[in-house]
């Protein structure tokens, strides 16, 4: 609840106070969300099938974010950062889609 | 029941060691995978529907004696009581559903949910922060890579170029048709004026301008052809421009006869008196005529009477039919 309740403070934060997004980590902030929505899940299914473990959603959280931001800061000094980015997100969508099957067989057991 | 199920049964309740937690946390494909090797025995005895419902089957197949699809389908309630009696051997066992509404109500304080809650604050904050940055309709470009930025612009560029290009040529177009537009107006133009200045000549339209009147009165019936055809070369000696003889046209081709008591002029037979009037300037005119020994003393020498007046406007009106020349054709362009 109170993890929610993180979620829902954070996204009416942002919105009220819109601060301007420095120019250095504009390209990464949205990889940057879309590797912490798959961590999330990830999360979350671990809470439903009971193995959940705050220590370990920490580490894969913030190392999904690092790492994501980290292959597209490598991709655009490659000069593929556009591929490499669509790439990433990619695999976290498709991890995001499994995880979420996951959930969905906990939740609606269908 | 074997002691590997108890095993496996006990799995779920475990506290979490950071090993245990790490190896399902990573994700689908580990879970899925070889990750979790206590897995491995109900997964072959459920089947392949085991692998799709990796969790949440086992517990409930062993229990309720069931397989994987049977359970799924199986009351909730009746999955209860089944999990109550297994509890006896083990940890009550829960549902995700029922691990969902534990983790929601009524609200821990706990660490693990601050943290959660921290981290899941930071995912909303960036969330939103994205989202409206992004949607920012003054700054489509503000979120475009370096790369992607300079293609945006090269294509700018190019279409640019092109729209220039485009427009040099349609500007060039319009200069040329206007220049032909021109040029055929001044052609036309020329045309119509060359055409009223020949026809002053031809005698196919009319004139007006300065000139003269010139009368003669032949009582004695003495005037003949040949004295008006020198008057009528005195007059284009003196820069007569169009001459009309009681009522006909005097042009390059005219000629004139006896005919009877009369003179006829291009066939036309005209009586006495002959008017002339002839476009000129009056002050060529008039002495040209008035010369010692010249048209008007000869004429009185013959007794006839001669008037001259000046004007400033005679209208020559009197018209001769084109004709179209049956022999010679012009030799210039």
């Amino acid at each position: 609840m109170i993890a929610v309740l993180g979620l829902v403070v954070g996204v009416v934060a942002g919105l009220l106070v819109r601060p301007e997004v420095p120019a250095a980590v504009e390209p990464y902030l949205p990889i940057a969300v879309v590797a912490a929505l798959d961590a999330v899940f990830g999360g979350f299914r671990a809470m439903l099938d009971g193995i959940f473990d705050d220590k370990v959603f920490v580490v894969s959280f913030l190392s999904n974010v690092v790492v994501a931001a980290l292959i597209v800061f490598l991709g655009d000094k490659l000069g593929v950062g556009a591929q490499l980015s669509t790439g990433v997100v990619v695999v976290l969508g498709i991890r995001i889609f499994s995880n979420a099957a996951a959930i969905r067989r906990h939740v609606f057991r269908a | 029941m074997s002691e590997q199920d108890d095993e496996r049964e006990r799995g779920p309740e475990q506290p979490g060691g950071p090993e245990h937690g790490g190896a399902r946390e990573q994700g689908a494909p580990g879970r899925a995978g070889g990750g979790r090797p206590k897995a491995a025995p109900p997964a072959a005895r459920a089947g392949g529907l085991r692998k799709e419902l990796p969790e949440e089957v086992p517990g409930e197949a062993r229990a309720g004696g069931k397989t994987g699809a049977e359970a799924g389908a199986a009351h909730p309630a009746g999955q209860a009581g089944d999990r109550r009696e297994s509890g006896s051997a083990a940890a009550p066992e829960l549902t995700g559903r029922q691990r969902l509404i534990n983790g929601l109500w009524p609200p821990r304080v706990t660490r693990a949910q601050l943290i959660v809650a921290l981290l899941l604050f930071g995912l909303g904050f960036g969330l939103a922060v994205q989202v409206a940055s992004n949607s920012e309709t003054d700054s489509a470009l503000r979120g475009a890579r370096q790369e992607d930025l300079v293609r945006i612009l090269d294509e700018l560029d190019d279409r640019t170029q092109r729209l220039e290009d485009e427009k040099q040529g349609l500007e060039k177009q319009r200069d040329e048709l206007e220049n032909s537009s021109d040029q055929a107006e001044e052609a036309r133009r020329q045309t119509i004026e060359k055409e009223r200045q020949l026809g002053v000549l031809a005698g196919t339209v009319a004139a007006q301008g300065p000139g003269i009147t010139m009368t003669i009165e032949d009582t004695k019936g003495t005037v003949e052809a040949d004295m008006l055809l020198d008057a009528i070369q005195e007059l284009r000696a003196a820069g007569a421009e169009a001459i009309q003889v009681n009522g006909v046209r005097v042009v390059a081709g005219t000629y004139l006869a006896d005919s009877g008591n009369g003179v006829s002029v291009d066939g036309n037979k005209i009586n006495a008196p002959y008017r002339f009037k002839v476009i000129g300037k009056p002050q060529d005119l008039e002495p040209a005529l008035n010369i010692p020994g010249g048209v008007v003393q000869t004429l009185e020498k013959e007794q006839a009477t001669v008037a001259v007046e000046r004007s400033t406007k005679i209208v020559v009106d009197a018209l001769r039919a084109a004709k179209r020349p049956d022999y010679a054709r012009s030799s210039s362009q």
